[in-house]
This record gives C-alpha cells, structure tokens and sequence, in this order.
C-alpha cells in the first residue's frame, strides 16, 4: 500500500528540484493531451518559448505580463506568511486601477507628467489598500474568514467597474463598448524601451520586491510576520500585536495589487476597460506558491508564468491554434506545479500487508 | 512455571534524530504488573507504541503466548488481545459512556442492543470493581471517571494485556488508590498489565516486576521485593544527586503581585476563575497546586496578560495591570514560562535563534534603527546555550528537531535570562532529565532569594512540596486554600485537590 510520510526536514535541493521535475511531468502529460488533438506537441512548446523568449521583444511581452504578477505576489507573500489568505488581489487591482483612472480622467488639468503619474500611484495603493483593510477589519473584529470576504468583494469591485465603464465613466465616442476615454499623455506610463510595451512599471516591480524582501528579512515586522505565521499563539505570548500586523500586511498587500492596476491601465491599456489583465490577482496567488513566499524567487516564477500567458496568447495569432489548447497545457502545468508541492512536505512510502 | 504472555526481543527503533529504544528485552507473565519505569525521554512510549501497532520495530521480534507476531495496527494488537490506556483519553466527549465503549465494534447491531451491553458492563464491573453510569454523556463525568471508561472499553474487546500510559498523571492521590485496587483485582482475574511511569513510590505500590529503562536501552529488570526506592532511582537516572535547596531565611516581605476578586471566563464561556484572592510577596515561591483543569492555567495566563478579566483587579508593584498587554506586563518584569511548550511556548518550524529572542528581539542590541540584527542574535543564542547547557549543534534548524528537554531548557534560560521581578513558572521541569531538573530547581530558589517573586504551578506535588515557601491549592477555580510550606503535607494537599474541606 502507498502511504504518505510526513518530512521531518525538507533537504535544500529539493526545493529547487521539486517544481522543475513538476514543470517537465506537466510538459509531457500537456504533450500527450496536444498529441491527442492531433497537433505536434514540440511545434506548440517551440512556439510557446520561442514567442516567450525567442527575441527581444517576445521577451520584452513576457516582463509586461510579468510586471503585474510581481507587484500582487510581493504583497501577497507578505500576508501569506502570516496565514492570511488575501484571495482579493483580483478586486484590489480593479479598484487601483479604477483610483488612479479618476485622477487620469477627471482631474488632469494643469499637472505635469511626474505629478500626475505620483499622484496616481499614490491614489491606487490607497485604493487597493482600503478595498484589502475591509476584510481585514471584518476578520478582526468579528472573526470573518477573509477567505469568503476577499473573494466575494473581487466580485463587488468587478461590478463597480462595469458600472462605471457601461454608466458615467463610458466614452461616448467608443461606439457601445464599455470602456472610458483614452488617457491624457501626462497619465500615462513612460516606455523603459523604444518600440516596446515595457514600461517603468518593470522598475516598480523590482523596487517592491526589494522593499518586502527587506521587510521580511530585516525589519522587526519581518520577525513578527514570522511568529505569526508560525504560532500566533506564541506570538500573543510574546507580546506581539497579531491584528496591529495583519492590518499592516494586508495594506501593503492591497497597496501593491492596486498599483499593479495603474501600471496595468497608465502603461498597457491607456483607457480604463470592463476586461483590464483579466486573471493576475489569482494567478499571483500561485506565483506566490511555486516561489515558496520568497520575493526573490517571485521575479523568476513571475517571468515564468508571464512567459506562458504572452507566448501562449501569441501562439494563436502565429499558428491558429485554439487558445483552448494553450489554456489546456498551462492548466496541466499549473495542477502539476501545485500538486507536487505535497512532496516537500511529505515523502511516498511503500508499506506491505494489506492492514 | 508461570507462562509468559508477552516478550520482545532485541526491539530497536530509530528515527531520523535519535535511537527511541534500543535492543529492549523483557517478558510479560500472566497475572503480574510489571511497571516499565524511566525519566520522560528514556523510551517508555515508544515501546508502547511498538507493542500496539502504532510504530514498527527497526529490528527486533515481539512474541505473544510464545508465537511470534508481527503487529502493524492497532487493530492488530487488540486482535492479538493488547488494550491500551493512553495517557490522553481517547472518548468522544458528547457521546455517553456506553456508546464510547461500543465505538467500532459491529457486534451490537445498528440499532445497538443496549440490554446486551450493559449485561456484560455489569459483568465487568462485578469482576473488577470499575463503576461507570453508561447513560451519562463523557462531557459530564470526571477524569477519574473517564480513565475508568477507556480501561472497559479495553476490557470491553477482551484484552488480556493491558498498558496504561502514565495512568496517574492526571488523578488526585485518592483516585490514584481506586485505581491500583482497580489493577489488582485485574491481575488476580489473571490479565497481565503494563504500568508505564517515573514515579518510584506507585511503582513500590503496585507492581511485581520492575523494568528500568535509560535512555533507551534496559537497565535491569528486577521484582518489587528485592529492591528499594533509592535503588531504583539510582538505576533511573545513572547516579543519585538529590540534594536539598538552600533557601534563605526571611521574614515577610512587602507584596509585590496582588490580585483581588478575579474572575475570569474560559474560551467555552465557562466561568474558570471564580474571585481569586492572592498575595505574592518578594523573596518566596508560592507553589499553587492542583489537577489540571482546576483553573491554575487560566490564574497564570491572566497575571501575564494573556486572558481577559472579567472581574476583580491585578496590581504588580504598584501599577494596575488588569487587562493590560502581554508586553506591557512583561516590561514590567513579569515572565511567564507556559505549560504547553509546542502550544505556546516556542514558534515550532522557526529557528532556535528566533525563538530565543522572543522576549528581546524589538530592544537595542538586537534591534537597531528599525532593523534586526541577526548575528548579535546569534551570538546572545550561543550565550544562553552555554549558560544553561542546552544542546544545540545548529541553531539555524528549526527548534521542532530539538529534544523536548532542550526546547524547554532553552524557554526557561530565556526567561529567567529577562530577570524577571516575578517568574510565573508552569510545569517548569517537565520532561528534563534530573540533571536540569535540579540546575532550573536551584535556579528558581536562587530568584527567589535574590528578593523576587516566583510562582509555581506544577503537576509534580514533590515539585511543590520542596520548593515552594507557601502553597496554594486550587480547585474548580477557586483557591481552597493556602498553607505555610513547614504545615503542608502530602494527603492534606491531595485531599484539598479534590475539593474536600481541610
């Protein structure tokens, strides 16, 4: 009988080991459901690397998908390691992205470039961190699972914005289609590179993933954080304020998906729009697990996924093949990805007998 | 010659960190208790758990009537006729009593027969003398009671070996009494009993045979009638060393904790203490003793902030701190070592260093313009594993991979190092071995003589008896009493335990 044993301690190597083994079974179970179809799985793969990666631009597309899921999954590891669950990332980018979209839209007169573009930072870290503390009080005071809550308002900031792209914020001119006007030049996201979409929103990234890495690793939060994380219990007993740092956490977390928003609308889409980076405030929820809730790591496993979402969406438009088909092998990938992450923890063991 | 139901021979189990039992031998006759005895970490348990199935053997045979068995649940060893008492009772707390005995057996029917049942539970209970009321619910019978319960259910499924695990750990002397009647009369019906414990005088009381275990090995089996307690003592520990305390002479000194009318309510919404009033003085050890679940864990958690007041007043030297902040109460000198080290205690998968500067982590050296300094924390865990020998050849591992005595001497030196005003010390010595035991013993009668204030609460009455300066006994969350060390014997205490009026 095949039982699982649980690790006493988890070797160095396998850390590393463990989701490149993973990534190459789920590779190969995505080839054998490609083959099924009849299309040449080595094509698909080829064709997903080498949109990913293949030029400088193929790569530039795959650091602009990147971008958002660093700036969530850094927030996201903070809070994590504290045993909350921020499942509202999604929501806390919309409402970012909707903050920082009023300042472009409605109160541009006059401001130069650097002031409007602060100013609307500043507005979607505020905002996606009062959409994050609304939970987060809820869990504090009454005891409700943030689970439910986060999840649930991701669905309440959706709605707002359709509200706003079909209601008062809808552009006139855009012929029925629910988005706002386009964004003045001075809100909008200077380009790092000419001809690419790579914006200075790649440096904000970077500079967040500093930031919550020197946060854990350095500063006294970090420690709390740690306690928490571990035995909240022993934190209390240590004379540590366990709400006072979940409501930290869980702005910094809000702060950084809302800025992802702005980067998302200021630098990539210009307007604000009902479908604005669709799924990366849940796809940084497993970013933050395959990169072991390590800021470092976070840039690596961000460019990961990043690759897969701008290779795969280009795959359809090089080699007409259904979108469905790249949604099926990145679904495969991910399963394996996460469902490997049990032999960290746990070691198979064959047991003879039956009993 | 009387036949031997149980042997094992040569039994070794290795875990990844350390050699639980190694090369164990002994023999288990029909119609004899045989107390297995050793310090906590000697490897008592892990045989136990071996002979029930619920660990395997590395190497090593186990036989039963003379055949050889191979036991790899526990639902092999009941089969085979092994029963086990387990140290924490396994019932199902809103089920009644008979349906907890019935758990899992198919014989009753799903609609059970209860008539059927309660004949054989009379039958039982006429044998041996164990009372139990089958229709009351678990929740509402005593602990006495409880163990009572899961001895038939062992009886129940027709064990005729049966291991108690530390049987008397949790009872009042009294009960302890009703219990060895309870094992006698099981020994003359003929069932042999496993008595698993470390202390010598329940051993001198009720046993037949005696196997001493060290460290995981044997030490020597003997009968009852050709040793003495100081000699098994001597074969527990290695060597014996138990010395008298020093204690200065004093004359009372001025109060330093007061706490009046307190009242405190549990997690449950229970009241668990009742309008507590205490005085604890500079320069003594007040012991508080009681069985667990009288209310001294709620007492002490509260003085260290850690349950809300629901009435009544704390004052530490001056200072009001009813329903202050832990760190408040803990800046003011107050340290509080928990009963429940894994619970509580320490932060399990974090480093040995993380958790030796819980108390200090956010004050000047190891914090340092908002941010941590890990090596000068380094260096404070070294310091404090040499001061207080506690064994560390990696202070980066997580603490979980520390022996249980290591983790705990490294929670005390951690507090004691904080020079408390008051140390409140829960079952400070639980599970050390009599070394440490003694050097943490010295080191609370050392506070105390240097003019503060330590509190006591612990299982262990002897514990009690000869540290303390004055003993408080709780029960049912109030204090029945409290009495000058010279005055206070063992009975007296036990009595009050109980809730008897003294």
């Amino acid at each position: 009988m095949l039982y699982f044993e649980k690790r006493q301690s988890v070797p160095q190597h396998f850390k590393v080991m463990i989701p490149i083994v993973s990534l190459l079974i789920g590779l190969i179970i995505g080839a054998i459901a490609v083959s099924i179809v009849g299309i040449n799985p080595l094509d698909v793969y080829g064709g997903i690397l080498s949109n990913a990666f293949g030029s400088w631009y193929a790569f530039s597309e795959t650091l602009v998908a990147a971008t958002p899921l660093i700036l969530i999954t850094a927030g996201l590891i903070v809070v994590f390691r504290m045993n909350v669950w921020n499942i509202g990332a999604y929501g806390q980018y919309i409402i970012g992205a909707i903050f920082s979209s009023y300042f472009a839209l409605f109160a541009s007169n006059g401001l130069s470039k650097p002031v409007m573009l602060t100013v609307m930072i500043i507005a979607s870290m505020i905002g996606g961190a009062i959409w994050a503390l609304i939970p987060t009080l809820l869990k504090i005071f009454w005891e409700v699972n943030e689970v439910i809550t986060t999840l649930l308002l991701n669905y309440i900031a959706l709605y707002i914005l359709k509200f706003l792209m079909y209601g008062p914020w809808k552009n006139p001119e855009s012929y029925g289609f629910p988005l706002s006007k386009t964004f003045p030049q001075t809100a909008i996201l200077p380009v790092l590179f000419n001809g690419t979409r790579l914006t200075i929103g790649i440096i904000f990234a970077l500079i967040s993933v500093i930031v919550v890495w020197f946060l854990i690793k350095k500063s006294k939060f970090g420690y709390e954080v740690k306690v928490i994380g571990d035995n909240p219990l022993a934190a209390k007993y240590a004379g540590i304020s366990v709400n006072r740092n979940i409501i930290i956490g869980m702005a910094i977390s809000g702060a950084l998906a809302g800025l992802a928003g702005m980067t998302e609308v200021s630098g990539i889409v210009h307007y604000l729009q009902v479908k604005i980076g669709a799924d990366y405030g849940y796809t940084a929820i497993i970013v933050a697990w395959i990169a072991y809730l390590d800021p470092i790591v976070t840039i690596l496993a961000a460019i990961l996924f990043g690759g897969l979402a701008s290779g795969g969406y280009s795959l359809q438009i090089t080699m007409r093949v259904s979108y469905g088909i790249v949604g099926l092998i990145e679904s495969i990938t991910l399963f394996s990805l996460v469902g490997a992450q049990i032999f960290l923890n746990y070691k198979l063991r064959w047991k003879n007998g039956s009993s | 010659m009387i036949e031997t139901v149980l042997e094992t021979r040569n039994i070794t189990k290795i875990f990844p960190e350390t050699t639980a039992n190694k090369d164990i031998s002994f023999e288990l006759k029909k119609g004899e208790i045989h107390a297995l005895l050793g310090e906590n970490g000697a490897g008592k348990t892990t045989l136990m758990n071996i002979l029930y199935g619920i660990y395997m053997p590395t190497r090593g045979e186990i036989f039963i009537n003379g055949q050889k068995v191979t036991i790899k649940s526990p639902l092999d060893a009941i089969k085979l006729g092994i029963g086990m008492i387990h140290q924490h009772f396994m019932l199902v707390e809103t089920l009644t009593v008979l349906e907890n005995i019935i758990l899992g057996l198919k014989e009753y029917g799903f609609v059970i027969n209860k008539k059927a049942v309660k004949e054989k539970l009379r039958e039982i209970e006429n044998l041996y003398g164990l009372k139990v009321d089958p229709d009351a619910k678990v929740w509402q019978t005593t602990v006495g009671e409880q163990q009572r319960i899961e001895i038939i259910k062992v009886l129940f499924r027709g064990a005729n070996i049966l291991i108690l695990d530390e049987p008397t750990a949790v009872l009042t002397p009294q009960e302890t009494q009703g219990l060895f009647k309870i094992l006698k009369r099981m020994k003359d019906d003929g069932k042999s009993i496993i008595f698993i414990t470390h202390k010598l005088e329940e051993v001198m009381q009720v046993a037949d045979t005696i196997t001493v275990l060290r460290r995981g090995k044997v030490v020597k089996t003997l009968t009852k009638d050709k040793t003495t307690k100081s000699k098994l003592a001597e074969l527990m520990v290695g060597e014996t060393n138990l010395q008298n305390f020093q204690k200065n002479e004093k004359e009372l000194k001025e109060i330093i904790l007061s706490i009046r009318n307190l009242t405190v309510y549990s997690d449950k919404g229970a009241k668990s203490l009742k309008g507590i009033d205490l005085d604890v003085r500079k320069g003594e050890i007040l012991g508080i003793a009681g069985i667990s679940g009288n209310g001294q864990k709620e007492l002490v958690q509260t003085i260290a902030g850690l349950k809300k007041v629901s009435k009544g007043k704390i004052i530490f030297n001056g200072v009001d701190i009813t329903n202050k902040r832990p760190r408040f109460i803990s800046r003011l000198g107050i340290n509080y070592i928990p009963a429940d080290r894994l619970a509580m205690g320490v932060a399990p998968n974090l480093s040995s260093i993380d958790n030796a500067i819980m108390r200090r982590y956010y004050r000047f050296p190891l914090l340092k313009n908002g941010m941590m300094n890990y090596k000068k924390a380094f260096a404070y865990t070294r310091m404090m594993a040499k001061a207080y020998n506690i064994k560390l050849d990696n202070p980066l591992a997580p603490i979980k991979l520390l022996s249980g005595g290591n983790m705990q001497k490294l929670i005390l030196a951690r507090e004691i190092l904080e020079s408390p005003k008051l140390l409140i010390a829960s079952y400070p010595t639980r599970g050390l071995d009599i070394a440490s035991t003694q050097f943490f013993r010295q080191k609370l009668v050392e506070i105390a003589n240097k003019g503060k204030a330590v509190i006591l609460a612990s299982e262990d009455l002897d514990e009690i008896l000869s540290l303390s300066d004055r003993i408080a006994v709780m029960y049912e969350g109030r204090i029945v009493g409290i009495m000058g060390a010279e005055e206070a014997d063992k009975n007296t205490i036990g009595l009050m335990m109980a809730g008897a009026e003294v």
